[in-house]
């Protein structure tokens, strides 16, 4: 038994080997010289995500797509293992202890990456960190942050509830898992909101971990415990909104009229659900800013000081019209 | 269980009002044994749930009719299509379990089943017959029957530990379900598919009947048939099952296989609810809900004695965990904290020791009565 056992081992250590090398076979260029200069290909290390929803998925390609050979740059990409910040973790420090020229960190939890940072900022390896932000925010121990702003975006949702709200409503927000910088920031914009309109009631709040899945589970037993009496849902990424539009319907209620719900992120499915009036509202918080991450990594590796925080512009969508327009084009 | 049945035995105490308590004691007796199922323990947290809710809203338990959609709902109801995955995979964790074994992939085979039927209606042209949504549903079962073989093949034929196989499938999975969707969350239209999870008939939620037949049917195998008893043999002792003539290895196969239909059946029920397969959160971490049900039903981990009605309290409760905790609204970051209390809770109610330490208080505060009854006598 203990002879099989030790076989499949190295079988599948032999497998996971070949594997790796294969990776690096394809990744060529990305050798211990680095330098940056010069017709080498800059490596630069993606500590991303990984699948969480259209909007990650969107984002993540458009990195991919603009870190290409042509522009000059090696991306490895390394996908978190089920939003599991340990994975991230490990990833970050093979990245550091590989030597390559730039990291690129989406956090999926905000708290406990100093210990990382100061190895990489040791290692003289500059971090941009990319839409999720850290905590405690030391700005020290990165070059910038890119990514849309998650308060303002929250803002004008809050805004959008207010001006659908008249004298008195109720409403209720779907969180995503607690503790991440990004359900901390719309919650922080969209409370600055509410709290200067007393009319806007807070029924509760509870998370749904971003997913459809547990959004319906979730609001389909809130309505039962306020008795349908919700007008307002701010729901913090698309696919918990059309979640919620799934318990809404299934409670015999019309959404966009019983039940008005905002999402946040602006994917397709999204937009197409505010076309058929089932959704209300939808702020984009838009993905597509490769570009601009590909100008703050030349900038940080000649040297030249960047601003520690740069704000991706967003748009917002408040008509089934406005959603049927923007929707050809939609790329995520 | 045996020192709580002792008690009344004991010498002299019986001795006078010994032939009066008949019809009560008969009454009393029914409750104990009611109270020494293994699985008593559920039903009591379900109804102190129940009862913590009903005390948040006197009307929670109340079922009313939607003339509208034709449905009965209530929060019962929403009980019941929550129990449902949880049922199925509970059901496949205690045969497996009984075997002295565990499965640790069901919620990434639930992943992966629900990933190749959203990937395949969502490429169907005609993805709204009902041929597409049975070919939909029959893949997924294909799969979850191939995976869960895969588990037995690695327990059995390589005799490799439980464990660490159901290990290596759990991760395999759910990297299979996102290489089948591209990394993506597939999400997919089809009314017939739909139907299964959000569908009621009688007014009842279509997917908690399935759930309640197909978990009923399990059990009427196991305990109409010599099959229970074996799968029970071949847990308590693996080697004395053989030298007594039954087929260790076909046995434990044939559990492992069972629990990955069932795991893939749990699959459906999830992804059907929405549409849409979320290939990092969809059964994630479900195995724990499905091996909590198993104990908390009286199903030992060691192996042996087994009790698929045990597996179903447990399921239920958990569901009504998770609905109570909804609906009473605690906060999101203390939801954990506050499962963690009632399972330790009921661990502890059903734990041999507490129990029989909970009956020597009550004996001896029984026999000191007693004596103060001789003494005034």
């Amino acid at each position: 038994m203990k002879k099989t056992c030790l076989a499949i081992a190295a079988l599948a250590l032999a497998v996971s080997l070949t594997a790796c090398g294969e990776d690096q076979g394809t990744s060529s260029g990305g050798d211990p010289t680095t330098g940056g200069g010069g017709d080498e290909l800059i490596t630069v290390g993606f500590v991303a995500v990984g699948p969480e929803g259209a909007w990650r998925q969107a984002n993540e390609q458009n990195m991919q797509d603009t870190f290409t050979k042509e522009a000059g740059f090696d991306l490895k990409y390394a996908p978190a293992t089920n939003l599991d910040q340990k994975s991230q973790i490990d990833a970050f420090t093979s990245f550091v202890d590989e030597g390559v020229d730039v990291i690129l960190l989406s956090a999926t939890e905000g708290s406990g990456w100093e210990a990382s940072l100061e190895r990489a900022q040791e290692a003289e390896i500059p971090v941009i960190l990319i839409d999720r932000g850290i905590e405690p925010d030391r700005t020290d121990l990165y070059v910038t942050r890119i990514a849309p702003d998650n308060v303002v975006v929250a803002k004008g949702v809050a805004e959008w509830a207010v001006s659908q709200c008249g004298d008195s409503c109720n409403y209720f927000t779907l969180e995503g898992p607690a503790g991440v910088s990004v359900v901390n920031e719309r919650n922080t914009g969209w409370d600055e909101v509410a709290s200067a309109n007393p009319q806007l009631k807070k029924v509760g709040a509870q998370t749904a971990n971003w997913s459809t899945d547990e959004a319906k589970s979730v609001f389909e037993t809130v309505l039962k415990s306020n008795s349908n009496n919700i007008q307002i849902v701010f729901a913090q990424n698309d696919e918990m909104g059309l979640g919620a539009v799934q318990a809404v319907e299934e409670a015999g209620l019309t959404p966009g009229v019983d039940v008005k719900i905002a999402t946040i992120d602006g994917t397709e499915n999204a937009l197409k659900a505010l076309a058929d009036g089932k959704l209300s509202f939808v702020a984009e918080y838009n993905p597509l800013f490769g570009e601009t991450a590909l100008d703050v990594v030349r900038k940080a590796l000649a040297g030249e000081a960047v601003e520690s925080y740069i704000i991706v512009p967003s748009t917002t969508f408040d008509s089934p019209e406005a959603a049927a327009a923007a929707l050809p084009e939609r790329k995520y | 269980m045996k020192s709580s049945a002792s008690p009344p035995d004991h010498p002299g105490s019986t001795s006078g009002p010994g032939t009066t308590p008949t019809k009560p004691g008969a009454v009393t007796g029914w409750l104990k044994r009611l109270f020494r199922l293994p699985w008593a323990g559920a039903i009591a947290a379900i109804i102190v749930l129940l009862a913590i809710d009903l005390m948040a809203d006197s009307s929670y338990l109340a079922v009313s009719y939607n003339s509208s959609t034709g449905h009965l709902v209530g929060n019962l109801i929403d009980i019941m299509r929550a129990a449902a995955p949880v049922l199925m995979i509970a059901t496949g964790m205690t045969l497996v379990i009984a075997t002295a074994g565990i499965d640790l992939s069901v919620g990434s085979v639930m992943a992966a089943a629900g990933a190749v039927s959203m990937e395949f209606l969502s490429n169907n042209q005609n993805a709204a017959s009902a041929s597409a949504a049975l070919s939909a549903l029959a893949l997924a079962l294909a799969l979850g029957t191939v995976l869960g073989l895969a588990n037995g093949l690695l327990v059995t034929a390589v005799g490799l530990q439980p464990f660490i196989s159901t290990l290596v499938m759990m991760l395999a999975a759910r990297g299979l379900a996102k290489v089948i969707t591209g990394g993506q969350n597939a999400r997919a239209t089809s009314e017939p598919f739909r139907f299964i999870a959000n569908g009621y008939v009688l007014g009842l939620p279509v997917v908690f009947l399935i759930a309640l037949v197909i978990a009923a049917s399990v059990a009427l195998v196991c305990r109409r048939t010599a099959l229970g008893m074996m799968i029970e043999a071949v847990g308590l002792n693996p080697r004395a099952a053989r030298l007594a003539g039954l087929r260790s290895r076909g046995l434990i196969l044939t559990t492992y296989v069972v629990s990955g239909l069932l795991a893939a059946i749990a699959g459906v029920f999830a992804t059907a609810s929405v549409m849409v397969v979320d290939v990092s959160n969809t059964g994630y971490l479900m195995e724990m809900d499905a091996i909590l049900a198993v104990v908390i039903g009286g199903t030992s981990l060691a192996g042996g004695k087994f009790s698929l009605g045990g597996a179903a309290a447990g399921a239920l409760l958990i569901a009504t965990l998770d609905k109570t905790v909804l609906f009473l609204g605690v906060p999101a970051s203390a939801t954990p904290a506050f499962k963690a209390a009632v399972i330790i809770a009921l661990c502890l109610l059903q734990s041999q020791r507490a129990r029989s330490w909970l009956a020597s208080i009550k004996a001896s505060r029984r026999s000191r009565a007693d004596q103060t009854e001789a003494v005034a006598a």
